[in-house]
């Protein structure tokens, strides 16, 4: 097929161009209580055709691109129109020109683990019976879950020589539970994980039950005001979205960001600096980078900037390619324990907590925290927390205790002093 | 446009056919897609048409002894039909053999498949294809142009898009046909406030194509004024007030606070309060709440992706939950009526209950947002939601508007607070309305998810509403 598009390109005569091939296969499963629902398994295999077009104005080089897509099925008549439609509409989308990454040739690049290697449906079932396995709690319970096991095979070629290729494979899905007293409550959490990963989802699956539990007990009784707030988990790792985002060439080029290297980013923190390290979780970019892990803060202060291969261009800068983990090097000051002896709310899971990197707001309402207050440890819900980064960065404490999942990798939780809540009371 | 599907149409009846020898049911949907978006802000002009709807593809649903399975796919002809019908009956087979033990069945009577035909197009003015990739950017850089020329604007991104496709639906008893078009448009304006960049934004949707730009062009200059306001922004002092939320913002309760509690297949699940609360009062007299196609926008569609016909489903009438939303699934393991609320983020993804353009009726006396103002001794006017979060167990309320502006004395003082969360019980909200205007006005511009994924396209809205909320 490859090989059908590269012949259609040249007769089109398009010589900028990059096709990315993605072949996918699923096995899913749906359950409700400890019944189940419905079975899906999936093929796809697509093909994006990326045309680039090239002008001149004023003596600058222009270019614009735009994307074609493309199934095997498709006649050679169909394949040409769309990327002939694709082509036409380059020439009114011209930006400034930018060189292509640098080729890169490589034999497939197969990661080797059971969810690559094994039928999927074996993988979901594996997983399905880890999160049974662990519904074990006394008063609350497995309400619902979904299981997705995903395998993939990618290939970049580009009109620059480059052709690269690899495999990759995830089990994601979510878990709701549920307690029934003294309140009836639920909590939803999701999981992804990139191999049959049967402890994590157990270990999961057992916290969630405890704070379902601790939810349907909690107190509605949280009065507004300033506390030390401790973000936990997937929580505290989108908070770290707002560095990572800050930091990208795309939102530095048209100055939404005004980072720099070497800018002190965490305004003259008085307590922990950040390190903040991005992830390289494939060999290669869509673009076809080859990917390599990419320290982007060290003790508070910006060292690299990030992104795909136009706006990393733009900015004078190598491109990096674009990264979907993060891991905060920091190492902690402090327990998760410690954290919890002194005043503060540990907020550990929000309906939809979010940080917006523009602005550094983040906030959520709560579904379930614990107050800390005169020795006392109480589960509270209800409210809301809303703070700003910028100033609440200065202050933070990061746990010692450690959290992976798919995207984040660091402290389990940050301690910020003096955030607002909004309570109920 | 659009032709495959008539030639590849009587290979899919063969398809259910010959699955209809093995399967106690068989139906198959057929997605084509085109789309395109456009968009021009500070860091260049960009075209591209990935991501609006999923692609192009096909999804199989059957019966077995043990229930339901779909086998999603994106290459199918007449010579394929053997290929998939041997990959449903051994990998659905391999994946239920590999269930873990003590697992039953969730009981599930086969959905009805009444006899339906139906064949159905949605209008447009302009279509963006015909007016081409150049008009359209150039009427996106004068919106850009407009929004830029106010003081003190950073940056302004305008965009527009278009998901035009046709759906089959072909079981042994239907054969339905329809072909949607929708357009999106967005300004944003953003405005920096030392290392804060604030942003004002306002999205514009209908069933339709192209003339959205018109719209557009009118709000350039109010978007770019939003965005200088809010530099001047303070924090909410926690509280509940008195509080007149604009139609976005009725359109975002109505959505996030109610709309997910009445989606019926978690009902099935036992995740929904509402459920206990048919025929009850959950909201004031002025409240009516309808889903469906009785309006146009963007999620108008004829019949769901179980190839369910939709409807106007009323979900509270006068303050009292009457009923909620329901797929097919659902509603044969509820034994109540399907509402054509079957929908699929994409053909590759599984059937949940969904939403499709949901509101608040505007109440029959036509009270003025005027009216509403002067009726506030302390409060705000809430505008600009920017995100929300369902609580169909608790009723919890999570929303986030952009923009709260200060009533005083039945006067706007010009004091401006952002962001705000909304929080609270749904129930007191709702019973809380005292005061709605008399237009509805919806917009579809943005995508709901279910939990945190499945993304489908739907449209929320209402009048301005007057209610009593907590703030943070």
């Amino acid at each position: 097929m490859i090989e059908k598009i590269k012949k259609i390109l040249s007769e089109c005569g398009i010589n900028r161009w990059r096709i990315n091939e993605v072949e996918e296969e699923s096995a899913e499963l749906f359950f409700v209580k400890h019944q189940l629902d419905t079975r899906r398994i999936k093929d796809t295999h697509k093909f994006v055709v990326t045309v680039v077009r090239e002008s001149e104005k004023d003596g600058k080089k222009l270019s614009g691109s735009m994307g074609a897509n493309i199934i095997a099925s498709m006649t050679e008549q169909e394949i040409k129109a769309e990327i002939e439609s694709a082509y036409y509409a380059a020439q009114f989308a011209m930006n400034p020109d930018y060189d292509a990454p640098e080729k890169e040739t490589s034999e497939c690049v197969c990661k080797k683990n059971e969810l690559t290697e094994k039928p999927l449906a074996e993988s979901a079932g594996k997983m399905a019976a880890a999160i049974f396995s662990a519904d074990t709690n006394e008063h609350a319970y497995i309400n619902s879950t979904e299981v997705f096991c995903h395998r993939y095979f990618k290939r970049v070629v580009s009109s620059n020589g480059t052709d690269v290729s690899f495999t990759d494979a995830v089990c994601k899905g979510d878990y709701v539970v549920q307690c029934k007293e003294p309140e009836d409550v639920e909590l939803i959490n999701q999981y992804q994980y990139d191999d049959v990963n049967v402890d994590a989802i157990k270990e999961g699956v057992k916290e969630y039950l405890d704070y379902a539990y601790d939810r349907a007990r909690a107190q509605k009784t949280l009065k507004s005001g300033k506390y030390d707030v401790v973000i936990c988990a997937d929580n505290l790792a989108e908070i770290m979205t707002y560095y990572t985002e800050k930091s990208a060439a795309d939102m530095i080029y048209p100055h939404y960001s005004s980072w720099n290297i070497g800018d002190d980013v965490q305004n003259d923190a008085k307590k922990d600096k950040v390190d903040l390290t991005l992830v390289a979780t494939a060999p290669f970019s869509s673009d076809g980078i080859r990917m390599k892990d990419l320290q982007i803060i060290k003790d508070g202060k910006l060292t690299a900037i990030h992104g795909s291969t136009p706006f990393c261009r733009y900015l004078g800068l190598k491109p990096t390619g674009n990264f979907s983990k993060t891991r905060c090097d920091n190492q902690g000051s402090e327990t998760f324990e410690d954290m919890k002896k002194k005043p503060c709310l540990v907020a550990v899971t929000f309906s939809d907590f979010q940080t917006d990197a523009m602005s550094g707001h983040f906030g959520g309402e709560i579904r379930l925290a614990y107050l800390v207050e005169d020795g006392k440890i109480t589960p509270v819900t209800g409210g809301s927390v809303n703070g700003n980064l910028i100033e609440a960065q200065q202050n933070v404490v990061f746990s010692q205790d450690r959290y992976v999942s798919a995207g984040y990798e660091g402290p389990y939780a940050a301690k910020f002093e003096n955030v607002s809540v909004a309570g109920v009371e | 446009m659009f032709e495959k599907l008539d030639i590849v149409k009587p290979a899919l009846k063969n398809l259910v056919s010959e699955l209809r020898k093995k399967y106690a049911y068989a139906s198959v949907l057929a997605v084509q897609d085109d789309s395109r978006a456009w968009r021009i802000n500070r860091a260049g002009k960009r075209i591209n048409n990935v991501g609006l709807g999923g692609g192009s593809g096909y999804v199989v649903r059957v019966f077995d002894q043990i229930g339901c399975a779909e086998y999603s796919f994106n290459e199918f002809s007449e010579e394929k039909i053997p290929e998939i019908v041997k990959t449903i009956d051994e990998r659905i087979a391999h994946q239920t053999a590999n269930v873990p033990g003590g697992i039953k069945p969730l009981p599930t009577p086969i959905p009805s498949d009444e006899t339906a035909t139906l064949k159905k197009v949605s209008g447009y003015t302009i279509d963006p294809r015909e007016l081409g990739d150049e008009k359209i950017l150039e009427r996106l850089d004068a919106i850009r142009n407009k929004t830029l020329s106010v003081d003190g604007v950073l940056d302004a991104m305008v965009s527009v898009s278009y998901r035009k496709f046709r759906k089959l639906f072909i079981s042994e008893n239907r054969d339905l046909d329809q072909t949607v078009m929708w357009t999106n448009g967005a300004i944003v304006a953003l405005a920096l406030r030392g290392e804060e960049v604030k942003d004002a934004y306002k999205g514009f949707s209908q069933l339709g194509g192209a003339e959205i730009l018109d719209r557009m062009e009118e709000f350039a200059t109010e978007v770019a004024n939003k965005a200088i306001e809010l530099l001047s922004s303070e924090q909410m002092i926690p509280g509940e007030y008195d509080c007149i939320c604009d139609p976005d913002t009725t359109g975002m309760i109505v959505h996030e606070a109610f709309g997910h509690g009445v989606e019926m297949d978690i009902f099935v699940k036992d995740r929904a309060l509402a459920a206990s609360f048919i025929d009850e009062r959950v909201a004031s007299d002025l409240v009516t709440m309808h889903d469906g196609n009785a309006v146009d926008d963007s999620a108008t569609m004829w019949f769901d992706d179980e190839g369910t016909l939709t409807s106007d489903t009323v979900v509270i009438n006068g303050g009292i939950l009457k009923k909620g939303m329901c797929d097919a699934l659902s509603a044969a393991r509820l034994g109540v009526k399907p509402t054509g609320n079957g929908r699929r983020e994409s053909y590759e993804r599984k059937v949940y209950t969904r939403m499709t353009n949901t509101y608040f009726e505007g109440a029959a006396q036509n009270v003025t947002l005027d009216e509403m103002i002067a009726s506030i001794k302390y409060g705000f006017l809430l505008e600009s939601p920017s995100s929300g979060m369902e609580d169909p167990k608790n009723w919890g309320i999570q929303c986030m508007v952009t923009t709260a502006r200060e009533i005083k004395d039945g006067k706007l003082t010009g004091k401006i607070f952002s962001p705000i969360v909304l929080t609270g019980y749904v129930p007191d909200l709702l019973k809380s309305v005292s005061m709605m205007s008399g237009q509805l006005v919806t917009c579809g511009s943005g995508y709901c998810g279910k939990g945190y994924k499945e993304w489908v396209k739907v449209s929320d809205g209402g009048p301005y509403m007057k209610a009593r909320i907590r703030l943070g």
